[in-house]
């Protein structure tokens, strides 16, 4: 068995999902691929499945968080060393999983985050642009790391971090942001962040709308009830 | 209050208590989110004297309006089912997450003890 799991959410990705594959297998590295099919209604599984690539087919829509931590949960049942997190709308470059790997190698991370920030002209909205410097201010404060792209999608985890967010509540159900940063800190994992190459969104984005100051608002109490929770007793 | 008023509320009290009863037999609420219901019901049924006691008390309040007690109270009941309510939710959504990552982790599991027979 393979050390490394990629982990692919998908909802609704039939567009993409063949061109994601494709370019995963190119890419030189011991990696297991699995799709977390979350509840699509098209033909995202069957794609999957004929391309002979490991599907969890969710019954229905559990969101983006919870398809991730269903990912974690088969990572620990089938004892995978760690754990690749990658879009499947295609907005993550391959190429890249090598600098997340490196910088786990050379920074002795337990987690390592990649940044569209550090290197390369990423291209987007000013109020996202806002939103993401806001949360970059917010978790370092709260951990004293700069964290440039807190909202990236984009991990490697080691064992006994996804181990441990692959239980109960301690993975959001929706998108995992600053929040999970300054939770992995305050757990005294040691993260760090890597550059890696995204492309620009393309089509519908869940930044339109009222939906990005319900967003803040969400991540603001989502931060503070972090910040407020007592640490439970290691077992 | 009239008697008419009086009797009114009170047959809304029993109908709605009644009905929460029935719901409860026929198996249709469950007893454990069903007694939320009955106690608001049993509220109403004694709200048709409640003049008696409001009366005195919203004055005793500053409240001009005696009324407006009743409706206070009422609101805050409501909001406390509503966050009663609320928790219930939440909590069966955390299960109904842990129920479907269990079924495509088992299904998964399945798939691959039909293919190596």
């Amino acid at each position: 068995m393979n050390p490394y799991l990629i982990v692919i959410p998908a909802y609704n990705e039939e567009k993409n999902i063949a061109g994601v594959l494709r370019g995963l297998g190119e890419i030189d590295l011991p990696a297991d691929i699995l799709v977390v099919n979350d509840g699509s209604s098209d033909e995202t599984s069957a794609i999957c499945r004929r391309e002979e690539i490991m599907v969890l087919d969710l019954p229905f829509n559990i969101g983006y968080g919870g398809a991730i931590q269903t990912g974690f949960l088969f990572a620990r049942d089938f004892g995978y060393e760690f754990v690749i997190t990658f879009d499947g709308d295609g907005q993550h470059s391959p190429d890249s999983v090598i600098a997340l790997i490196d910088t786990m190698r050379r920074e002795g991370a337990d987690v390592v985050i990649g940044s569209r920030f550090i290197e390369g002209t990423y291209q987007m909205g000013v109020f996202r642009k806002m939103g993401v410097r806001l949360f970059s201010a917010i978790t370092r404060f709260f951990t004293g790391t700069t964290f440039s792209d807190p909202t990236s999608g984009f991990q490697l985890l080691k064992r006994g971090i996804f181990s441990y967010l692959s239980q109960g509540d301690n993975y959001p159900l929706d998108y995992p942001d600053a929040n999970m940063i300054i939770a992995m800190h305050k757990k005294r994992f040691k993260l760090a962040e890597a550059p890696v190459k995204m492309r620009e969104k393309r089509g519908k984005s869940m930044h339109g709308g009222l939906r990005p100051v319900i967003y803040v608002i969400r991540m603001f109490l989502s931060i503070a009830v972090v910040l407020m929770r007592k640490e439970e007793k290691e077992p | 209050m009239t008697f008419g008023t009086r009797l009114f509320i009170f047959v809304c009290g029993v109908i709605l208590f009644m009905t929460i009863f029935e719901l409860v037999r026929r198996k249709r609420l469950r007893e454990e989110l069903s007694i939320v219901w009955l106690l608001a019901g049993l509220g109403l049924i004694l709200s048709s004297f409640a003049d008696q006691l409001i009366d005195p008390l919203a004055f005793g309040l500053g409240i001009s309006y005696p009324p407006a007690l009743a409706f206070i109270v009422v609101v805050l009941l409501l909001a406390f089912v509503m966050l009663y309510f609320s928790i219930v939710v939440s909590d069966l959504k955390s299960r109904n997450k842990e129920l479907s990552q269990k079924m495509a982790l088992m299904e998964f599991r399945l798939a691959r003890l039909h293919k190596e027979e």
